[in-house]
């Protein structure tokens, strides 16, 4: 069984999944919060680029759209309502941002209803061919951008104040407090950050698997289990492991008895990666 | 007084305006513009409003047909009425529903019922209570095989054959993958046929189960595509079968492999959603005639909803279902004496109906007496998407399904179609 055409196909998705999984983690080490309306937040920007492509507007115009619609929405949870809960518990400050989540739902699903749409690029038409099986250009943008994008806010928290704060939030929040980290200001810096993870994520994923509000919103799951995978603080093991829950969701295809279940995968190696990765997750989170 | 004779004015006004601006008149019951007056007669229907889909585009073509008979005279004088519960996607809800429909309300017959759960949850209650249903669209294998239920659509798998049938005949494909969603009754109920079809008549053929949530199209189509096959059917929803399109364009299949699909697909924004990538190259199959089809009876459906639906009321293939679903109870309870409709007597008209036509149906409908099973809309058409649209390519077959034996059996027996 030749198993290579498909480590091709899951490559696209996963890095997709990376660039989530690293947008959830940058989140909550600088806030504390697991962010579940992550693909809501970038099923609505790419909900906004077909839109805005539909009424003819240029590509990039449309890109620019959902990116920034998709921050606009982040910030405006990050600054006005998750402050209200910054001093209740992990668990209730991830619940909290279901709220927002079921709200984007029902606002797509009024506007746009759920009929199948189709978000497309020029790079959709312009691919390689290896083990023949094509790659197209969205795909290698989609790794490509991951990549850039987690070498990018790498930088940011090693060489800037900004991360340095970042960092010092993760840490210690009381102790960041005394010593005069501005905490509002750090945390609302995250929020749009992960914003934009979350619309250029909506886009893609929108392109490569389909522009479906509820759909693209549950596509936070991988995410999740990819950023429980580099147990909520490593970046590059996070993109990793988004990486590879893609890549193994492709690989399952052809294995006639697991075939239908594989949608299953994320959710199963995230479960193997919590109860083998309890002890540390939970340290993790004492440090908070 | 002043005001009432202004009122009386704009309404006639009004009256007049309406009159004339309709293109064509909807036709229903005696056609007389005199609304019935008696004792209502209580019909039901469940459906599945909301949920992961809304089924109740059928429901809601009943009623509006309903409405127009109501006010065209009714069933002899008396009135529908018709009472709409949402099953919420859920057996549970769908079996209490059914019990407060059938039991508290009294209906002597449920019409129009478009559910993806409600045949496995409530045939056997039917059965129990004495009730017939002349269902609108049904899903799962159950909803064909019920003593009582009658559905006016071909069903997934009879539907996905019709496909298969055109591409062995007019095709000339000799190996196919089947694709279809890893739901019990559904997918693989329609997907078996395909691969019993393919033993019978000696042809290549393999099936694919999907997960419908899966995100992941592209490796289903590598899968699908490593054994090369003349052709691809898909047995899933519109919603999963755009992905799946798109990601066999990607792999530039559309270049070398006809894909068709069963009715699921079927709707008026799939070929401009696909775009022209698949000009000629993707066939569906029809449960009922083409929406925009400008015959007869079609026209009258498309009026009926004019008048007397809503703007917003989908005009799809579900309410085409419902439509029919109310026409042929009207042409069954006609047959009663008004005064004595009951849940008896109703039945019995339904089972008598036979040669029910409609150029909506490619074969007449007939309820099927004595049958344990129902399935009488076998026989459909197919179209092609070709530039942003669908272009109807074949007249009526019967659907080559091999478990249809026992109903083109009765067909025969009973000198049907």
């Amino acid at each position: 069984m030749n198993i290579l055409p498909f480590i091709i196909s899951g490559l696209g998705i996963g890095a997709v999944y990376a660039l989530s999984g690293v947008g959830l983690v940058i989140l909550f080490r600088a806030t504390g919060v697991l962010n579940f309306a992550f693909g809501a937040f970038g099923a609505m920007g790419a909900h906004v680029a077909w839109q805005a492509l539909e009424w003819k507007m240029p590509l990039f115009v449309a890109i620019l759209a959902a990116v920034a619609v998709s921050t606009a929405i982040s910030f405006i949870y990050g600054r006005v309502f998750a402050p209200l809960l910054s001093q209740r518990d992990t668990v209730v400050r991830a619940v909290g941002t279901l709220a927002p989540a079921l709200v984007l739902i029902a606002a797509m699903g009024m506007i746009w209803g759920e009929l199948p749409r189709r978000l497309q690029f020029p790079t959709d038409q312009m691919f390689l061919s290896i083990f023949d099986v094509r790659l197209t250009y969205t795909r290698i943008i989609a790794i490509f951008l991951a990549v850039l994008m987690v070498g990018a806010i790498t930088l940011l928290l090693n060489r800037t104040r900004l991360g340095l704060d970042m960092r010092a939030l993760a840490n210690d929040r009381d102790l960041s407090a005394i010593l005069g980290v501005r905490i509002l200001y750090t945390e609302t810096a995250a929020w749009v950050i992960t914003g934009v993870f979350s619309g250029f994520a909506g886009l893609l994923l929108a392109d490569l698997v389909r522009l479906q509000g509820t759909f693209l919103t549950l596509l936070v799951i991988p995410a999740i289990a990819a950023a429980i995978l580099g147990q909520l603080r490593s970046l590059w093991v996070t993109a990793m492991a988004g990486l590879l829950v893609g890549i193994a969701e492709a690989v399952l295809t052809p294995i006639a008895w697991i075939s239908p279940y594989r949608a299953a995968a994320p959710f199963i190696i995230a479960l193997v990666a919590v109860t083998i990765l309890g002890g540390t997750a939970k340290a993790a989170l004492k440090d908070r | 007084m002043k005001i009432s004779i202004r009122g009386l004015a704009v309404g006639l006004a009004l009256t007049l305006c309406s009159a004339f601006s309709a293109h064509a008149a909807a036709s229903c019951g005696d056609g007389s513009g005199q609304a019935a007056t008696g004792e209502p007669i209580i019909i039901g229907a469940i459906t599945g409003k909301t949920g992961p889909d809304d089924f109740s585009n059928s429901t809601k073509a009943a009623k509006a047909y309903f409405d127009c008979l109501n006010a065209n005279g009714g069933i002899k004088g008396r009135p529908v009425k018709y009472l709409v519960e949402d099953d919420q996607w859920n057996p549970e809800t769908a079996a209490q529903l059914a019990a407060k429909l059938v039991d508290d309300q009294k209906a002597v017959l449920m019409v129009g019922n478009s559910s993806y759960v409600e045949c496995g949850a409530n045939a056997e209650f039917y059965k129990k209570a004495g009730i017939l249903v002349v269902a609108g669209v049904g899903v799962p294998r159950e909803c064909f095989f019920a003593d009582n239920y009658a559905p006016t659509n071909a069903g997934p798998r009879v539907s996905m054959l019709g496909a298969m049938g055109y591409a062995l005949d007019k095709l000339n494909a000799k190996s196919v993958v089947c694709i279809g969603p890893n739901i019990p009754n559904v997918g693989t109920w329609s997907c078996d046929g395909v691969m019993l079809l393919a033993k019978e008549k000696g042809f290549a053929a393999e099936t694919i189960l999907m997960d419908p949530g899966s995100a992941d199209a592209t490796s289903i189509i590598l899968q699908a595509a490593a054994s090369k096959p003349d052709v691809i059917v898909l047995g899933m929803s519109k919603g999963v079968a755009v992905p799946l399109l798109t990601a066999a364009e990607e792999q530039g299949l559309n270049q070398t492999t006809t894909f068709l699909s069963a009715a699921s697909a079927y709707d008026l924004s799939v070929p401009s959603t696909i775009g022209s990538g698949w000009d000629g190259k993707f066939y569906v199959n029809m449960e009922f005639n083409d929406l925009e089809a400008t015959t007869e009876d079609n026209q009258n459906w498309l009026a009926v909803m004019d008048e007397y639906g809503q703007k917003s009321d989908p005009r799809d293939t579900f309410a085409q279902a419902g439509y029919l679903a109310a026409r042929i109870t009207e042409k069954a309870l006609m047959t009663l004496d008004p005064a004595n409709i009951t849940r008896e007597t109703a039945a019995e008209a339904v089972r008598k109906v036979k040669d029910f036509k409609s150029d909506i149906f490619c074969a007449p409908w007939y309820f099927g007496e004595g049958q344990a099973r129902h399935n009488a809309n076998s026989t459909t058409r197919m179209a092609v998407s070709e530039s942003g649209k669908w272009k109807v390519v074949s007249d009526c077959a019967p659907s080559p399904d091999p478990e249809l034996k026992d109903i083109r059996a009765y067909e025969k027996s009973a000198g049907l179609n």
